[in-house]
């Protein structure tokens, strides 16, 4: 029960793993938590729906195209609200973002419905392995996450585009100085990270039902995870993420299911009350 | 008819004092706050649960006393971080809330809510008069939050917060309070915001969790973006437009026939959104800007005293 439990953990936090990373990496080089991440879970979901559905193409063609959806709808944010208002600061920033989830939510509420729809695939029998149940959903998440984490830490470590967003993020003005564009950067950096949450959201339509609301379902996770590990740390996004997905599933040892979310809110407080760093760093307190 | 026009002026009175609060917390006070639908809930709660105990005015004390204590933890908690961190645990306070509210059902009633709820002066007055007092109800309380914000701006506690606002590190230089102050100005807009909640299941009659989403908080937010952050005047404005506007919307369906109800109300929802980003970047000021308060406002020229310089003259920037 136990070890099922902490399995099943550890794939929720894989899935949190994407979109965490995400906002971590938008925080970085735009300075404000971005509330549209739920929104655009949603988007996601629905554009690998209607590739897979609608087009019948193959899942990893759906995701591949939720990707591009999700990346290209994250740049037009930026283009259209975000760049223009980022002069502004932080509190404008993250009251525009709430207003762009309102209008990604409709818009996939005005497309396709509140009815709850999921994606067209043949039923599989889930493995039994000493006594753990593994769905074939488990194992997808887990290896398409892993491989999207090891692709995007070998970017982010190892290419110059990933040393760029590194110095952005770190010192605007000084990567300007050396020949760094940060508008083109940001642009990159929108996109890919619109690619990340794109695929997280094929993925949570994997898990549950496609709706218009079922981006709310992660949002407290995601900033926990993100929080958890400093906002601004991807390595830390990552590892909040996973422990947040594990101390999800294990509260239900004691909380009833229905409470999942309380779990987050309170590593969320305890956080803040006593560690207010994260565990990786980055600062909070106001100066 | 009559009774669907009372229905939208409370609707617009609920709003307006949700907006009148959070115009105390984000637009007076600079703390932004996403919870705003948990504290409205909250404030709903409270009144359902004790009024039949204890009647309408203690249970509206109740409701606005305790959400000006749960505000208080919330900003004592938070309250040293940055903007971000703040508008993260305001967003979970209010989904939390919603959760507590659909779970704990010997409390709530759960999904079910709760019904039967008594309307202040119900006892009082005859039959069939209900919608025409809950009305007048709803005008004084709206008009005495309204009298009340503006009594704020103008008093000390006002020009200060403003300070805070923008400028923590100068006020606090200046030997002012910040964080006693800013945990003060998030506690009275809870309490005015558990009052809103107070007027709803009293109008209502009849309370369950769905009607407390956090759509509730961005026409909070849209309000005071379209009446001017700051402005009063200006809430009241942008709140009675944006009822008007999603009231009106109502009747696209007749002029629309190809739209069925769930992409109208996407529309609708979806609009609220566009505005607030197209208030936030084309007129960020609002309809009524927040007027600029200068020295002589509050120190009348007979008043003693050297002549201020024009930095301290100025009450805030606009």
């Amino acid at each position: 029960m136990v070890a099922q439990l902490f399995l099943n953990g550890l794939v929720t936090g894989l899935l949190l793993a994407l979109p965490a990373l995400a906002l971590t990496l938008i925080f970085g080089i735009m300075r404000f938590a971005n509330f549209a991440v739920g929104a655009l879970l949603t988007l996601g979901a629905y554009a690998g729906y209607l590739a897979n559905v609608t087009f019948g193409l193959p899942l990893p063609m759906a995701a591949a195209f939720a990707a591009l959806v999700v990346g290209l709808a994250c740049v037009l944010c930026d283009e259209l609200v975000f760049e223009r208002l980022r002069e502004r600061g932080s509190i404008t920033l993250l009251v525009a973002s709430m207003g762009v989830s309102l209008v990604i939510e409709n818009i996939c509420r005005f497309a396709f419905g509140n009815a709850a729809r999921s994606f067209d695939l043949a039923v599989a029998r889930p493995i039994r392995w000493n006594g753990i149940r593994i769905n074939y959903e488990q194992m997808t998440t887990a290896g398409v996450v892993v491989v999207a984490l090891i692709l995007f830490h070998l970017l982010l470590s190892a290419s110059p585009l990933g040393r760029a967003m590194r110095a952005v993020a770190d010192n605007p003005s000084l990567a300007a100085v050396r020949g760094v564009e940060r508008r083109t950067v940001a642009r990159i950096t929108w996109m890919l990270t619109g690619a990340l949450i794109g695929i997280a959201g094929v993925l949570a339509g994997l898990d549950r039902a496609i709706d218009p609301l079922m981006g709310w379902n992660y949002q407290i996770p995601i900033f926990a995870a993100a929080i958890l590990g400093g906002l601004g740390s991807p390595l830390g996004a990552v590892a909040g993420a996973l422990l947040i997905g594990i101390a999800e599933e294990m509260s239900t040892l004691v909380l009833p299911p229905s409470y999942r979310q309380i779990v987050s809110f309170s590593v969320i407080l305890l956080l803040l009350l006593f560690r207010t760093n994260g565990l990786f760093g980055a600062k909070a307190v106001r100066k | 008819m009559i009774s669907y026009l009372v229905t939208v002026v409370i609707f617009v009175a609920i709003a307006a004092l949700v907006g009148l609060a959070l115009n105390l917390q984000w637009g007076l006070a600079g703390l932004v706050n996403f919870g705003v639908s948990g504290f409205v809930a909250l404030g709903a709660y409270a009144v359902a649960i004790t009024a039949p105990h204890v009647g309408w005015l203690a249970a509206m004390a109740f409701a606005a006393l305790m959400c000006a204590g749960l505000s208080m933890l919330l900003s004592l908690l938070t309250i040293r971080l940055e903007e971000n961190y703040l508008a993260i645990v305001t967003i979970g306070f209010g989904e939390i809330v919603r959760i507590l509210l659909l779970n704990e059902g010997w409390l709530t009633g759960g999904a079910l809510g709760i019904s039967g709820i008594p309307r202040p002066f119900a006892g009082m007055t005859p039959a069939g008069w209900g919608d025409g007092v809950i009305l007048v109800f709803a005008v004084v309380l709206v008009t005495a939050a309204f009298a009340f914000s503006e009594a704020l701006v103008r008093s000390p506690f006002g020009r200060v917060l403003r300070a805070v606002r923008d400028d923590p590190t100068v006020t606090a230089a200046l030997g002012k309070p910040v964080l006693a102050l800013r945990v003060r100005a998030f506690a009275v807009g809870g309490a005015i915001m558990g009052l809103a909640g107070a007027l709803h299941a009293f109008f209502l009659t009849y309370i369950d969790p769905s009607q407390f989403t956090p759509i509730i908080t961005a026409y909070a937010f849209m309000a005071v973006i379209a009446g001017g952050r700051g402005s009063n005047l200006g809430l009241i404005l942008g709140a009675g437009s944006i009822m008007l506007i999603l009231e009106a919307t109502r009747f696209l369906k007749d002029i629309i026939p190809w739209i069925d109800g769930v992409q109208l109300s996407a529309l609708r929802l979806g609009m609220i959104g566009v505005g607030i980003v197209l208030m936030l970047i084309l007129r960020p000021q609002g309809l009524v800007a927040e007027p600029k308060r200068r020295y002589g406002e509050f120190f009348p020229k007979d008043a003693a005293g050297p002549a201020p310089n024009r930095a301290l003259a100025e009450g805030g920037k606009a």
